[in-house]
C-alpha cells in the first residue's frame, strides 16, 4: 500500500469506529418507538414503579392486569401513590384493561419495603375461586409473593379493594411460582430458613386458599439441611403440566450453570416427604444441563407439537418442545449472551437442544445502548390463541420480540416492539474506572398475553406497562384476523 | 498531509502505553511480593466466571504449600444484603472447584477483605486422592459484585487462615482486588 492508501484506511477505519458509536442508538425522550409488525394499543405508567410479573385475567366481562413489582430504587425507595397521596413501597399494580387502549388503574397493593431485588412483590398468579377444588365461588385469589420474606394470597373479586386472606411467611427469599387453578396445588419458590439454597421448592396445597397445606420441601440434592459439600444452583421457577401431563419442569440457574429438570409430578407429590438426598432424586425424571454460560429462567412446555418438516417421516411426527429462557443480569454486554434455547424432550431421559435465538446484537447496538442486553423470560399464558405458534420474549433493551415457533427447530423473529423511554425511565449505570457512567434505556422485563391476543410488556426501569396488538404477517402466523 | 499519520501513530503509542501502565498500576507486581507467594496459573477449567489469579506459598515461608485462588463474580442477586450467612459462603467461595466433598469446620465470621464485607469458613476437604485438606471459603461483596476467594493447605485451618488473611491484605493484592472488583 502506498502512505496515502495506508492514510485512506486509516481514516476509514476510525470513521468506521466513530459512526459505529454515533450509531449506538442511544434512546432519547420524545423519539417514537422501534417495531416490526407489533403496535402499541395502551399504557400506564404504573405510578412509575419498577415492573417484575404480570398476570391477565378476565374476571366476568372485565380483563384485569395483576403486575408485581421489584422495590424502588435508590433515588426513590417508596413512589408516592396518586391515590392516596403516600409514598408506598413497590407492590402490586392492579390495573383494568379491558379497553386495552384505556388501561385504568385501580390500586396499588403495597410491598415489602426494600431496593431492588430485596423488596416489593415480585410475582403473582391468579385463580377464580370457583376453579379450585375448595375455593370460594365468589372469590378470585390472588397468589403474590411479598418481598423476599413471605407468599400472599389477597381476594381480589373486587380488583380495587383486595382482602387479605392468608399470608406464609419466614422466608429469607421467594420468586417465580406456579399455580394449578384446577388442582389447587402450588409450586411456591422458597428461601426455607433451614436450606442451604437460597430458592427451593415448597410445594403447597392451595385448594383452599384460606388453609393452606404444606406437602414437601423439594430441591436438589446438596441443598437439603445438613447436607454438606458443593451446593448446587438454585432454583428460578417451575411449570407444572398438572394432572394430565403430570410433569414439572424446573429451572435452575439465572445467567450461568443452569439446567431444566423434568420431574414426575405424582411422584413429587405423593413421594417420601422428608428431604432426603434419594427422596429428593426419586421424582426425578432427566436433567438437561446447560453451558456454564448460561442459566434457565422460564422453562415453558409445549408437548405434543406437531413439526411440518417431519410431517412424512414414520415416527416423530410430533415433539415435546421445552422452550428455556435465561436472564441477562449486567449491564452493557458484561457477561455472555443470555438467550432463548428450545430443547427437544420427546424421549425425556435424552432430551436435547436443538435451535436457539437472540436478537442480533448489531441490529440496535444493543451492547452500547445502556442497561441489560439480552434474554429475561416468556409469555407464560398457554391460552390457544398463541400456544406452540408463537412466543413472546422480554429482551430488556431490545425490547419484546415475537418468535414464530411453529417449526421449534428453526424459530424465526417476525416481529418486535421497543417503547419509548420517559422521563420516568430509570438508568442504568456501569462502572469505568471507579465511576459509575450511567444510560437511560428501555428494560423490557417480562412479558404476558391474553385470550384475546394482547401482549402485555412492563419495563423493569420504572416506564410502565405497554399493551400490544400483532399487525401484518405476524397475525397471520397466529391466525388472529 | 504526511504529518497525519505520524500524529495517529503517536495517539495510537501514547494510548497503549497509558493503558499499560494502568495495567502495571492495578496488577499484582512480582518483584513487589515477598518471596513467599508466587502467581501461578489458575489450574481449573473454564466455568461461568473467568478465570482469577492463583498464588502458592511453600512449606518454607508457609509451613506446608498454601494455595489461594481469587476473583471477583460480577452479578450477584443480593445486592442489599450482601455475603448473609454461612451457606451463602458454602455456595459461592469455589470451594467445588477444589473438591465437590466439603464440611464445614464451625460457624464462619465475619470478614472484611479489600474493604469489602464478607464472612470467612473454614472447611475440611476431602480431595480427589481421598487426603485431607485445610481450606478457607471467603466470601465479600461490594454492592451487587462478589469478590470469592478459596485457600486450602495441608497444616492446621486457623494457621492456613491466618496466612491467607494476611496474604490478602498485602497492599498489592488489596489493590488488585479493588481493581478486579471495579471492572478494571
Amino acid at each position: 500500500m502506498s502512505g496515502r492508501l495506508k492514510l485512506a484506511a486509516s481514516f476509514s477505519i476510525l470513521f468506521l469506529a466513530g459512526s459505529g458509536i454515533a450509531c449506538a442508538q442511544q434512546q432519547v425522550i420524545g423519539a417514537p418507538p422501534e417495531s416490526l409488525n407489533m403496535k402499541l394499543v395502551g399504557t400506564s405508567d404504573l405510578q412509575a414503579r419498577s415492573g417484575y410479573q404480570p398476570t391477565i385475567h378476565q374476571q366476568g366481562d372485565r380483563w384485569i392486569a395483576y403486575i408485581g413489582h421489584h422495590g424502588g430504587s435508590d433515588d426513590i425507595p417508596a413512589p408516592v401513590n396518586p391515590q392516596t397521596g403516600k409514598a408506598e413501597p413497590n407492590g402490586t399494580s392492579i390495573v383494568d384493561v379491558t379497553d386495552p387502549s384505556q388501561p385504568r388503574y385501580l390500586r396499588h397493593l403495597p410491598g415489602q419495603e426494600g431496593k431492588y431485588e430485596a423488596g416489593g412483590a415480585q410475582m403473582v398468579r391468579i385463580c377464580d375461586g370457583k376453579a379450585l377444588p375448595k375455593g370460594d365461588h365468589n372469590a378470585v385469589y390472588m397468589l403474590r409473593t411479598f418481598g423476599g420474606e413471605a407468599h400472599e394470597i389477597w381476594n381480589v373479586a373486587d380488583p380495587a379493594n383486595p382482602v387479605l386472606i392468608t399470608r406464609i411467611a419466614g422466608l429469607k427469599d421467594t420468586h417465580k411460582n406456579w399455580w394449578e387453578c384446577d388442582t389447587g396445588i402450588a409450586f411456591l419458590v422458597s428461601g426455607a430458613p433451614d436450606w442451604r439454597t437460597r430458592r427451593m421448592t415448597q410445594v403447597y396445597d392451595l385448594s383452599d386458599p384460606a388453609h393452606p397445606q404444606k406437602i414437601r420441601d423439594f430441591g436438589l440434592p446438596g441443598q437439603e439441611p445438613g447436607s454438606t459439600g458443593a451446593v448446587p444452583t438454585e432454583l428460578h421457577g417451575p411449570i407444572s403440566t398438572g394432572p394430565s401431563g403430570n410433569r414439572v419442569y424446573f429451572g435452575y440457574g439465572t445467567n450461568k450453570g443452569g439446567f431444566l429438570q423434568i420431574v414426575d409430578r405424582d411422584k413429587l407429590l405423593n413421594g417420601p416427604r422428608e428431604p432426603t438426598a434419594d427422596n429428593l432424586r426419586a421424582p426425578e425424571i432427566a436433567r438437561l444441563a446447560m453451558s456454564a454460560f448460561n442459566g434457565a429462567h422460564t422453562t415453558f412446555p409445549m408437548p405434543g407439537m406437531p413439526i411440518a418438516e417431519f410431517a412424512n417421516d414414520k415416527d416423530g411426527k410430533t415433539r415435546d418442545i421445552v422452550m428455556v429462557v435465561d436472564e441477562a443480569i449486567l449491564n452493557e454486554c458484561n457477561e455472555p449472551r443470555q438467550m432463548v434455547w428450545f430443547a427437544d424432550i420427546t424421549v425425556e431421559n435424552r432430551p436435547m437442544m436443538i435451535s436457539s435465538y437472540t436478537v442480533p446484537e448489531a441490529s440496535g447496538s444493543f451492547c452500547q445502548r445502556g442497561g441489560r442486553f439480552g434474554a429475561h423470560s416468556s409469555n407464560e399464558s398457554m391460552a390457544p390463541v398463541f400456544y406452540k405458534k408463537m412466543a413472546f420474549i422480554s429482551f430488556f433493551n431490545a425490547g419484546v420480540r415475537a418468535l414464530d415457533i411453529r417449526d421449534p427447530y428453526h424459530p424465526v423473529e417476525i416481529g418486535y416492539f421497543i417503547p419509548a423511554i420517559t422521563a420516568a425511565t430509570d438508568k442504568r449505570c456501569v462502572k469505568i474506572d471507579a465511576k459509575d457512567r450511567c444510560k437511560v434505556a428501555i428494560q423490557t422485563n417480562n412479558v404476558e398475553t391474553d385470550e384475546r391476543g394482547y401482549i402485555y410488556i412492563v419495563d423493569r426501569a420504572n416506564t410502565g406497562l405497554h399493551i400490544l396488538e400483532l399487525t401484518g404477517p405476524a397475525r397471520a402466523v397466529a391466525g388472529i384476523r | 498531509m504526511r504529518r497525519w499519520p505520524v500524529i495517529v501513530s503517536a495517539i495510537v503509542a501514547l494510548g497503549a502505553l497509558s493503558g499499560a501502565a494502568a495495567y502495571q498500576h492495578v496488577a499484582p507486581r512480582h518483584h513487589e511480593r515477598t518471596g513467599a507467594w508466587q502467581e501461578i496459573a489458575w489450574p481449573f477449567p473454564r466455568d461461568g466466571w473467568p478465570a482469577g489469579k492463583a498464588f502458592r506459598c511453600g512449606a518454607t515461608a508457609c509451613g506446608g504449600d498454601i494455595e489461594v485462588y481469587v476473583r471477583p463474580k460480577m452479578g450477584f442477586c443480593n445486592c442489599d444484603r450482601g455475603v448473609a450467612d454461612d451457606d451463602e459462603v458454602d455456595r459461592v467461595a469455589d470451594l467445588d472447584l477444589l473438591s465437590q466433598h466439603f464440611a464445614p469446620l464451625a460457624p464462619g465470621d465475619v470478614v472484611r477483605v479489600a474493604d469489602m464485607p464478607g464472612r470467612i469458613r473454614a472447611y475440611d476437604l476431602k480431595m480427589s486422592d481421598s487426603s485431607r485438606h485445610a481450606a478457607i471459603g471467603v466470601a465479600v461483596s461490594r454492592r451487587c459484585d462478589l469478590l470469592v476467594a478459596v485457600v486450602h493447605g495441608k497444616g492446621e485451618a486457623s494457621e492456613v487462615r491466618r496466612i491467607a488473611l494476611a496474604f490478602l491484605a498485602t497492599s498489592e493484592m488489596t489493590r488488585w482486588m479493588t481493581a478486579a472488583i471495579e471492572g478494571r
